[in-house]
């Protein structure tokens, strides 16, 4: 029963790390840009967040309606002042950007706020309700609640990218550049767009992580960021869908690894990745390799 | 009458390869330009000056009346200014006319039921009407062409820039394709066209450029053109009365563009 428990476990946290991923995906999909400061970004909404709780005393939830345009208009801004003068320059410096940006962030951060760790919503119902499956599984709503999240950002996003005329218009950007311009298609404006959909997720898994667990100055990179890209490359670079996968099978690796030894919880995780990266290198749900 | 397209004096250079030396010429509105030459000459170059993929080192390109010079091939395609590539690009993961939906909404800046009305239009232009569904990657090089062509159209273009559409298609295609650049000409919309396949040029032009080393050996009505002894002597060792009849300036090189991988 405790290896059923950590299965049901582990798909539910999947779910929160899809949410931490699937921004990332987005973004090297349609920039090929990896974006290093995507988990800081993550915790810069967190911290958002509780700031606006503390000061206002609004619900827990409807801090989101707030924080989340708020990061996406920030996602454009940045796109088209920082990221978009050193995607001219090239890969690298983009790589090099956003690693310091991360730095910035994350200093900034332990400069203004400590290193003390901040919850979101503690004690909140939704925080610490759970339901009973039988006798020894226990499942906390809040897992549900994220998982169902992930899945309707997922479904919205897959919608929004097939179905509108904005969507159509950052594939065409993402599948050929040139060839949009040529088309009359400003990509610049495009990948603004792709970034305020990008750090509009990533809001959500802030939040999400928030209420999960505690954030502090790191949690950036030293958590999300790296489980976001062992999601994204378990599951295929660029895929939205897969970004679900790998985080289910990320966060499987870790329960079942924690399930053997408390302390094999992250080590079982990277095991997973690196069997992933040997024996499939474009990721499960990929079709073919990407160059 | 005014020009639709003017260059002045331009000049382009990749290292010591000279693209464009000093080129100064004008297209009016509903001009149909022909543009031959060997390999190399700078005919394709010439397609980036003006749809500004190539910012040239010296000169000015105007286009309605404006300097276009700096501006990126995203405003100049909004302002009138259409270009097909010679391998065709389209956005493979797409269908036929999501492919056109987004020329029409981005390069004629038509909101949806125009747009919708535009990529129609354009896919009966270009005979791909039973073709709307299908998904870009896995149409053929004559159909790849054809839409490379439709949704150039689908931007609404005053200008339209086409580079060796004809090349590697069967002579019914070459024949449906003048026909089609005539119904798009007699629209009133400006065509240049570089081609290999003299045959299509000499069936629709109405002058005709040669092009070699980044400069104009000859510019005129076309059969004159390539009596010239100088555009003769740029294709050496072609028949150009041969080409004429039936045959193409540059097999080879033709050919060779058409093995291209898509």
């Amino acid at each position: 029963m405790a290896w059923v428990n950590a299965v049901i476990q582990g798909v539910l946290t999947g779910g929160l790390y899809a949410l931490f991923a699937c921004g990332l995906s987005l973004l090297f999909g349609v920039m090929k840009v990896v974006n290093l400061a995507h988990g800081d970004l993550a915790v810069i909404a967190g911290y958002v967040a509780i700031g606006i709780i503390t000061a206002t005393h609004m619900p827990v939830l409807w801090s989101v309606v707030v924080v989340v345009p708020v990061m996406a208009v920030l996602g454009y801004v940045l796109q088209r002042t920082v990221i978009q003068s050193s995607l001219n320059r090239g890969v690298l410096t983009t790589l090099i950007v956003t690693l310091g940006l991360s730095m910035v962030i994350e200093n900034g951060l332990l400069q203004f706020f400590s290193a003390d760790t901040r919850g979101i919503g503690a004690g909140m119902s939704l925080v610490t309700s759970s339901f009973s499956l039988g006798s020894q599984i226990q499942i906390a709503w809040l897992l549900v609640v994220i998982f169902a999240v992930a899945v309707v950002v997922l479904l919205g996003l897959q919608y929004f990218l097939s179905g509108s005329s904005y969507g159509r218009l950052i594939r065409a950007v993402a599948d050929d550049q040139e060839a949009a311009q040529l088309s009359g298609a400003d990509y610049r404006h495009v990948f603004g767009i792709a970034a305020a959909l990008a750090l509009g997720t990533v809001a959500l898994g802030g939040i999400a992580y928030g209420m999960y667990s505690d954030l502090d100055p790191t949690t950036g990179t030293d958590t999300i960021l790296l489980f976001a890209f062992v999601a994204v490359v378990i599951g295929g670079l660029g895929s939205l869908w897969g970004t679900l996968l790998g985080g289910i099978v990320l966060g499987v690796a870790q329960q079942i690894g924690a399930q053997i030894n408390i302390s094999d919880e992250l080590l079982a995780g990277y095991l997973v990745f690196l069997a992933v990266l040997v024996l499939r290198p474009q990721g499960l749900t990929s079709r073919r390799a990407q160059t | 009458m005014t020009s639709l397209l003017e260059l002045e004096h331009v000049t382009k250079r990749f290292g010591r390869v000279v693209i464009a030396e000093d080129l100064s010429f004008a297209v009016g509105a509903g001009d149909v330009v022909g543009i031959v030459g060997p390999n190399g000459a700078g005919k394709t170059s010439l397609f980036g000056l003006i749809s500004g993929d190539l910012a040239p080192d010296a000169g000015q390109v105007r286009f309605a009346g404006r300097n276009v010079t700096r501006l990126d091939p995203a405003d100049r395609c909004r302002l009138g200014v259409g270009r097909t590539y010679q391998v065709p690009r389209p956005f493979a993961d797409m269908t036929v006319f999501e492919n056109l939906l987004v020329a029409a909404q981005q390069g004629a800046g038509l909101r949806r039921r125009a747009s919708y009305a535009a990529a129609v239009a354009a896919l009966e232009r270009t005979g791909m009407s039973s073709q709307g569904n299908v998904p870009a990657e896995r149409l053929g090089l004559l159909q790849r062409k054809r839409l490379e062509l439709a949704r150039a159209l689908a931007t609404q273009p005053t200008l339209l820039l086409l580079d060796e559409v004809a090349g590697g298609l069967t002579d019914p295609e070459v024949a449906q394709l003048v026909e089609i650049v005539r119904g798009v000409n007699a629209d009133g919309i400006a065509v240049i066209w570089i081609e290999h396949v003299v045959r299509a040029l000499t069936a629709v032009v109405s002058r005709l450029i040669c092009l070699a080393g980044g400069t104009f050996v000859g510019d005129g009505e076309p059969t004159a053109v390539l009596a010239e002894p100088a555009v003769r002597e740029v294709f050496l060792g072609t028949d150009v009365t041969a080409a004429l009849a039936g045959g193409t300036l540059e097999t080879t090189s033709a050919a060779d563009a058409e093995r291209e991988p898509s």
